[in-house]
């Protein structure tokens, strides 16, 4: 795959060398047979001229419904009320039959905002204010009809087989940027529906996967990395351990001399070293000015714990981390965004998130991050238009929703793709999550058909035969 | 009306529509000139720009080609992709018609209304296209040559081709020996020296039973002159029961063992275990290979002289249920193929080292797999029972056989149970009964009563009596997997056009809808409401009023009871009567005498009492009965069936129909024969461990030496199709199939055999000379350095600190466990005993390269990563076991004897270095306190890498 890719730099990006056993026989190395102990993670150049250097992807668990946020379909206000058929998917799929189901109206209203008149809910008045910055995607379209099939099929491309995810393809195809910190970090990531598969690296080399910072439904303050911290010596008596241990170490390696995995061993150690002393600074915010903070929404009342998320996400990406998922999420079946029954209960979610998303938005743009960073916004699918089972909440919608991007040189202030009158399938200019994936590397600088691993005896791809790159959105 | 309005909606879009219909009708009257006009004006363009990107010379997705007319003549994967003059016919047209969800072409959206319409005009009239590729009419697919596959080396019988040194040497102590010299030899180089005793002894323990030699045993063998202490030794280790432990848990990698299903919605396999103790009592009681294979494909098939080897039997095919499925797929068809391939995925892999899920889609394209093998052999296992239907499907269970003794006390106790539950049963009618009595008795006054016998009735009803407190005969029900709409509508006749109150009349009970629509037309409109129908009434405990309406002789308010907006599994819809009664006379109350009251209320106590005490019994009964076990089993299924090809793997595009059979690239003989009431399991698993098979043995033996050697003699441990590596020691891995087979396949001979070989007993040193010429040590002239997998680490750590629990088999999660997240991993038990579930691993497992369990394994990976540095420095429980070995190890005064911590930790003494910087260290810093100062040492030589690695 990595005909034209080189090797910059032999950095350590603070996750350390692979064993040369894991590795040594991917073509990405063969590029340098006799290097010792060859990094994996050292940064590498993209085959296509990037259009960014970072994505923050801030995940939206459960579903939030289009139709409610930035999807506006007047339709469902005038017939409200009505059960009309629609192929719903679930019933679909257990059925194999069409049923009437009742056209079910937005509860909040919506207005249009900035230059390119964009329709926002109310649910939304802070994003609203940055419809000039922001690139939507209204076509989008995916897999699954349940949740967890659909957030893997987000994660890896794939519904039901161990695949990477989007992440660690990336950090395999480029490495890493920085010297003390992971290239690609999942703050507050949620357990359920797939949990650790959504950043799990599957077959791809251990050295790829994602870092989770804490978990769902533990607070912002508490995400750490493991084992980062010594609570039983302190820094100095743990120093001079250090000093013993490296001693020791190049005292044993001396009677195995050339033996490239224990040199690799020793170099993890000082990279672990390195990680402990510089990471926490990275991930203390407590020193950012109070305005920032404010801005984020940090202090406030619902919004505190995903603006400290999201004020996380903007630190990582200054300090060079690749690919860092925000997650508004829960570990539960039925995550946060999910209301099956009870429609309301959005408004919670909307606020929560929607000042530290503009928060992040702002804060970025203001110091120039934007033209290099990708900032996505999505779930795993949308919801129906119509009531679930004649209900008060909405069930899933693969068929058709909407996600938003901001930075990274796409068109701002643009709106890509649509579905029916109705919302319920995209029909024009669709983007399939297969089509996003591809975008997203292409954006990365990489092609998604030439970026392959070989396993089992073939070459995967995220995308796997699919994935068309959206070139529509490039500015 | 779906469809209804997605077409107004196109209609608004365009409104050149009419244009081509007029087109239609006339273009196949035309000459052939207008033919080629339309072809060129309407469809060429729109191929070149819609399709030909995917279908043309570049890509052919689906096999398909669109670019000449050859192309779709031939068609791709699904056959013919016009057929002229039938455009309903034509797959081309229905994929542009984008009706059907599975086939929607271009992928980015419908094509206009009128240019669809230009498709159909062009086939109907014959679909003339002049573009023309003669070299198209030759079929381009390759078929896969079986006869070719077969000549490949690892499809070939195995065959035993001796030694031979080019010089004379006294090194080999074996025939293994024999065939790694001659290669050696042959690239000029020689083997390193031997290991040392010390090395050898904590090699041969971490390989065998994956823990370190004590103290003691590291001085006993060192000081062992005698020529047998290392055969003994061998011997010792292979017959300790920890042998088990440690290659068992090598098969459950293969196996991608686990004790949740992972996934979206992951679920506990809590009967996982069993298959872990078969696994594990399996290796130690070295049961012949081919029989272990029979038993986890077929062992609920297999003929077993007692209880104890049928249990122990049906439990192996828990191996065909241990993978990482999403159960709460919704498609069920789907669902059941996915588990298929994820059987023969690991079956196919795991015993043969063949992958068979590319076949799924297509032809292999590296291995000569053909759709028709795979379908063959899915066969077998759609004809097993492997999953239990519903919105979350669970894996298939069984009952294991039990003592004879046990299942009579069951039977017993079941009886009683069963009698005591008649019973409960009869005294529980007698107190509905009474209830109904007592509740049914609302007044109508002078209502007019429309029974459900008047009703006018649709779709499907069913009649019943079952509740009680009906009006008239009976009452009436939909199902509750209901096919279609069902209604009924109550009419009553209306003399005057007057207000009236509406009644519905329904026997409430918990199987009932609690959201029935019932729609009442009246003279002011129709007014749609719901009743809760698993709940009383508000009036009564059958009566519940709808409304006041004004109904008239023309207008007389029509009930109509349906279950429209009921979905499949939603409870059932009753209807027994409709009461209208003139809204003036209301009369809402019940009038009973007092002593009525008082005599029923005193019998319904008593009866209260009764059934409180029957339900008692029952339960401590239901407590306390011996409890048979059951296991993740399979069972053949009722239906016994060949089935299709599903083209392009798509399980609703149904191809021709394969018989279940095996790879037709090693056929047998008297290996082919499926009866036609079985599954073909046992067929299958005679036929895979059948001392012919060309890949079994090799792949077995290839495993297990890659065990003790770090790499296979194929690299590709997992894979030896043409996409694999290639033997390093074709020579060396047939003869080690061969004496596998020749030992019964005994897994521990074989074994001792290789570990009794020279080879196995070098050294690790790297010898520069040899280094320059073979890098990756392939002809094996030393032996690799091992590093400590993860279970060999934390069982060690535990040992070390004298907290390791030696306690073997049984259930190991913990009680009350429902959804693995959270889980805490707190058991000092050997590691192989420690849940492995499919979200949610030890962090120490985690960070150092364990199985991932989603995956069948058969190498696992190797990572030098900081999160591994960080875990031996900083976590608590390393440092716990620190602490705990000081403590083992100090002596009154609180010191440490240096050379004996070293034997403990690292399997030999210390180095003048070593101790000088550990002396200074000590020295330096025993201000902060002795038993600091030591935890420190000892959190050292766990983190050194001379602990990591088998020198």
């Amino acid at each position: 795959m990595i005909t034209r890719r080189q090797l910059l730099k032999s950095t350590g990006c603070g996750f350390g060398y692979l064993a040369a056993a894991g590795l040594a026989a991917q073509n990405a190395l063969a590029a340098r047979p006799n290097s010792p102990a060859p990094n994996p993670l050292a940064a590498r150049l993209p085959v296509i001229q990037p259009r960014i250097k970072r994505v923050i992807f801030l995940f939206m668990q459960g579903g939030p419904s289009h139709v409610d946020s930035f999807d506006y379909k007047p339709i469902l206000e005038k017939r409200d009320g009505e059960m009309i058929e629609f192929d719903d998917a679930r019933t679909l799929a257990k059925t194999r039959q069409i049923k009437k189901q009742r056209v079910f109206k937005n509860l909040w209203g919506f207005k249009k905002y900035g230059q390119c008149g964009q329709h926002v809910s109310e649910l939304f008045p802070h994003i609203a204010q940055h419809v000039d910055d922001i690139c939507f995607l209204k076509g989008m379209h995916t897999e699954g009809v349940a949740h967890g099939p659909s957030t893997l099929f987000l994660h890896t491309g794939s519904i039901n087989m161990i695949r990477p995810s989007v992440g660690s393809w990336v950090m395999y195809g480029l490495g890493c940027d920085n010297q003390n910190l992971p290239g690609f970090i999942t703050i507050q990531p949620s357990m359920g529906n797939g949990g650790p598969r959504n950043f799990s690296n599957a077959f791809l080399p251990a050295v790829f996967q994602g870092t989770q910072i804490g978990r769902a439904g533990t607070p912002a303050e508490q995400a750490k990395i493991k084992n980062l911290f010594n609570k039983s010596f302190d820094y100095k008596s743990q120093k001079s351990q250090f000093d013993l241990l490296r001693a020791i170490n190049l005292e044993q390696n001396s009677h195995s001399p050339g033996e490239t995995e224990l040199e690799a061993v020793i170099n993890s150690y000082e990279l672990a070293w390195r990680m402990q002393n510089n990471a926490p600074e990275v991930l203390d915010f407590s020193k950012e000015p109070e305005h920032i903070k404010r801005t984020y929404g940090i202090g406030e009342k619902g919004t505190d714990d995903f603006g400290k998320q999201c004020l996380m996400a903007r630190r990582l990406a200054e300090a060079g981390v690749r690919y860092i998922q925000v997650n508004y999420g829960d570990n539960s079946n039925n995550p946060r965004w999910d209301q099956h029954s009870n429609m309301p209960k959005h408004k919670e979610h909307a606020f929560n998130t929607d000042k530290p998303v503009a928060g992040l938005i702002q804060d970025l743009k203001q110091r120039g991050l934007l033209e290099d960073t990708l900032i996505w916004w999505g779930g795993e699918f949308g919801r129906t238009p119509y009531a679930q089972d004649n209900g008060t909440g909405r069930d899933h919608n693969s068929y058709g929703f909407t996600s938003f991007f901001v930075g990274g040189g796409l068109k701002p202030g643009f709106s890509f793709g649509e579905t029916d009158e109705f919302g319920h399938h995209a029909i024009a200019n669709k983007v399939h999550m297969h089509d996003w994936h591809a975008t997203l590397l292409h954006m990365f600088g990489l092609n998604h058909e030439e970026l392959t691993y070989r396993f089992d005896g073939r070459d995967f791809r995220l995308t796997d035969i699919h994935g068309r790159v959206v070139h529509e959105i490039f500015s | 009306m779906f469809k209804r309005w997605k077409r107004y909606h196109l209609i608004l879009k365009t409104s050149v529509m009419f244009s081509s219909v007029f087109i239609s009708l006339s273009l196949s009257a035309k000459s052939p000139q207008d033919q080629i006009e339309f072809f060129e004006s309407k469809i060429r363009p729109v191929l070149i720009a819609h399709c030909i990107e995917c279908h043309g010379e570049k890509k052919q997705k689906g096999g398909l080609r669109l670019d000449f007319k050859q192309g779709w003549q031939i068609g791709g994967d699904s056959g013919p992709a016009i057929f002229p003059h039938k455009p309903q016919g034509s797959l081309v047209f229905k994929a542009v018609e984008y009706k059907e969800k599975e086939l929607e072409m271009p992928p980015d959206g419908k094509l206009p209304v009128p240019v669809i319409n230009d498709f159909k005009t062009w086939i109907a009239s014959g679909a003339f296209d002049p573009r023309n590729n003669p070299e198209l009419n030759e079929n381009k697919k390759t078929e896969i040559s079986i006869e070719e596959g077969r000549k490949f080396w690892s499809f070939q019988p195995v065959e035993i081709e001796e030694p031979n040194l080019t010089i004379e040497s006294t090194w080999p102590t074996s025939k293994i020996d024999l065939y790694v010299l001659e290669k050696i030899q042959k690239a000029g180089i020689a083997p390193v020296k031997d290991a040392s005793k010390e090395s050898l002894i904590r090699r041969v323990y971490y390989d065998l039973i994956g823990l370190p030699p004590s103290v003691q045993e590291i001085e006993a063998f060192i000081n062992d002159e005698s020529d047998q202490a290392y055969e003994e030794l061998v011997d010792k280790l292979l017959s300790s029961s920890h042998f088990g432990e440690r290659w068992g848990r090598h098969w459950l990698d293969v196996v991608r063992f686990a004790e949740s299903s992972g996934g979206g919605r992951t679920l506990l396999f809590p009967d996982a275990w069993r298959y872990r103790d078969y696994v594990i009592q399996a290796f130690n009681d070295d049961l012949p290979y081919n029989q272990f294979i029979k038993e986890q494909l077929a062992g609920d098939l297999l003929h077993s002289d007692n209880w104890v080897e049928k249990a122990r039997r049906m439990t192996a095919t828990s191996f065909l249920l241990l993978g990482p499925t999403n159960y709460e797929l919704q498609d069920k068809d789907i669902l059941e193929m996915d588990i298929i391939d994820e059987q023969l995925d690991t079956l196919g892999k795991s015993f043969m080292g063949m992958t068979l899920n590319c076949a799924r889609c297509h032809d292999h394209k590296f291995d000569p797999i053909p759709t028709k093998d795979y379908y063959a052999m899915a066969g077998i296992f759609k004809s097993t029972k492997s999953v239990i239907h519903s919105n979350v499907s669970t894996w298939n269970k069984r009952q294991l056989p039990a003592h004879p003794q046990k299942i009579e006390e069951s039977k017993i106790f079941k009886q009683k149970i069963s009698s005591l539950e008649s019973q409960l049963k009869e005294l529980k009618n007698e107190q509905k009964t009474l209830k109904d009595k007592d509740t049914h008795d609302f007044d109508f006054g002078q209502a007019i009563i429309v029974d459900n016998s008047e009703a006018i009735l649709s779709g499907a009803w069913t009649e019943s009596t079952a509740v009680k407190g009906f009006i008239g005969e009976n009452y009436i029900h939909t199902k509750s997997n209901p096919s279609g709409a069902a209604s009924a509508k109550f009419k009553p006749t209306i003399s005057t056009k007057e207000k009236y109150e509406v009644f519905i009349s329904y026997t409430p009970s918990s199987n009932r809808n609690s959201k029935v629509s019932v729609k009442v037309n009246h003279t002011g409109g129709t007014t749609q409401l719901t009743v809760n129908q698993s709940t009383k009434g508000k009036l009564s405990d059958t009566v519940d009023l709808l409304g006041i309406f004004e109904c008239s002789p023309k207008i007389p308010c029509e009930v109509e009871i349906s279950n429209s907006g009921s979905q499949l599994g939603d409870k059932v819809v009753i209807a027994d009567a409709i009461a209208y009664r003139p809204a003036q006379t209301i009369n809402l109350t019940k009038s009973e005498s007092q002593s009525d009251v008082s005599a029923k209320q005193n019998h319904a106590k008593k009866l209260d009492e009764k059934i409180s005490l029957l339900e008692s019994q029952i339960s401590h009964l239901k407590k306390t009965a011996p409890v048979i076990p059951s296991a993740m089993a399979v069972s053949d299924a009722k239906d016994i069936n060949d089935i299709p090809i599903a083209i392009r793997g798509v399980v609703s595009n149904r191809g021709p129909i394969v018989p279940r059979g095996f790879l037709q690239v090693a056929p047998i003989e008297g290996h082919s024969f499926i009866p036609k009431d079985a599954s073909g399991r046992v067929e299958l698993a005679d036929w895979i461990g059948s001392n012919k098979h060309p890949l079994t043995a090799r792949v077995m033996v290839n495993r297990i030496w890659s065990w003790l050697f770090t790499e296979g003699i194929v690299r590709s441990v997992d894979n030896f199709g043409t996409t694999g590596d290639k033997p390093t020691h074709p020579e060396l891995l047939d003869y080690l199939a061969q004496k596998f087979v020749d030992l019964n396949w005994s897994i521990k001979k074989l074994l001792k055999e290789i570990l009794t070989s020279r080879v196995y007993r070098l050294g690790t040193e790297l010898n520069e000379n040899a280094k320059a010429v073979d890098p990756d040590n392939k002809l094996v002239w030393r032996m690799p350095r091992k590093r400590l997998d993860a279970e060999s680490i934390r069982d060690s750590l535990l040992y070390f600190s004298d907290s390791l629990d030696l306690k073997t088999g049984g259930s190991n999660i913990k009680k009350g466990t429902s959804i693995e997240y959270g889980y805490v991993f707190d058991t000092t038990r050997r590691s192989v005993y420690v849940p492995v579930f499919r979200n949610t691993l030890p962090e120490i497992f985690q960070t150092f390269d364990f199985a991932d369990p989603n995956i069948q394994t058969g190498k696992r990976t190797a990572s030098a990563v900081a999160p591994q540095a960080l875990l031996m420095m900083n976590s608590p429980f390393v440092i716990e076991q620190a602490r705990k070995t000081y403590k083992a190890v100090r002596d009154g005064d609180g010191q440490v004897d240096l050379d004996r911590l070293f034997l403990k930790i690292l399997g030999r003494k210390p180095s003048r270095n070593e101790t000088h910087y550990i002396n200074d260290f000590v020295e330096n810093f025993k201000v902060s306190g002795t038993e600091k100062v030591w935890e420190q040492v000892i959190l050292t030589l766990f983190q050194s890498i001379d602990f990591r690695y088998l020198n």
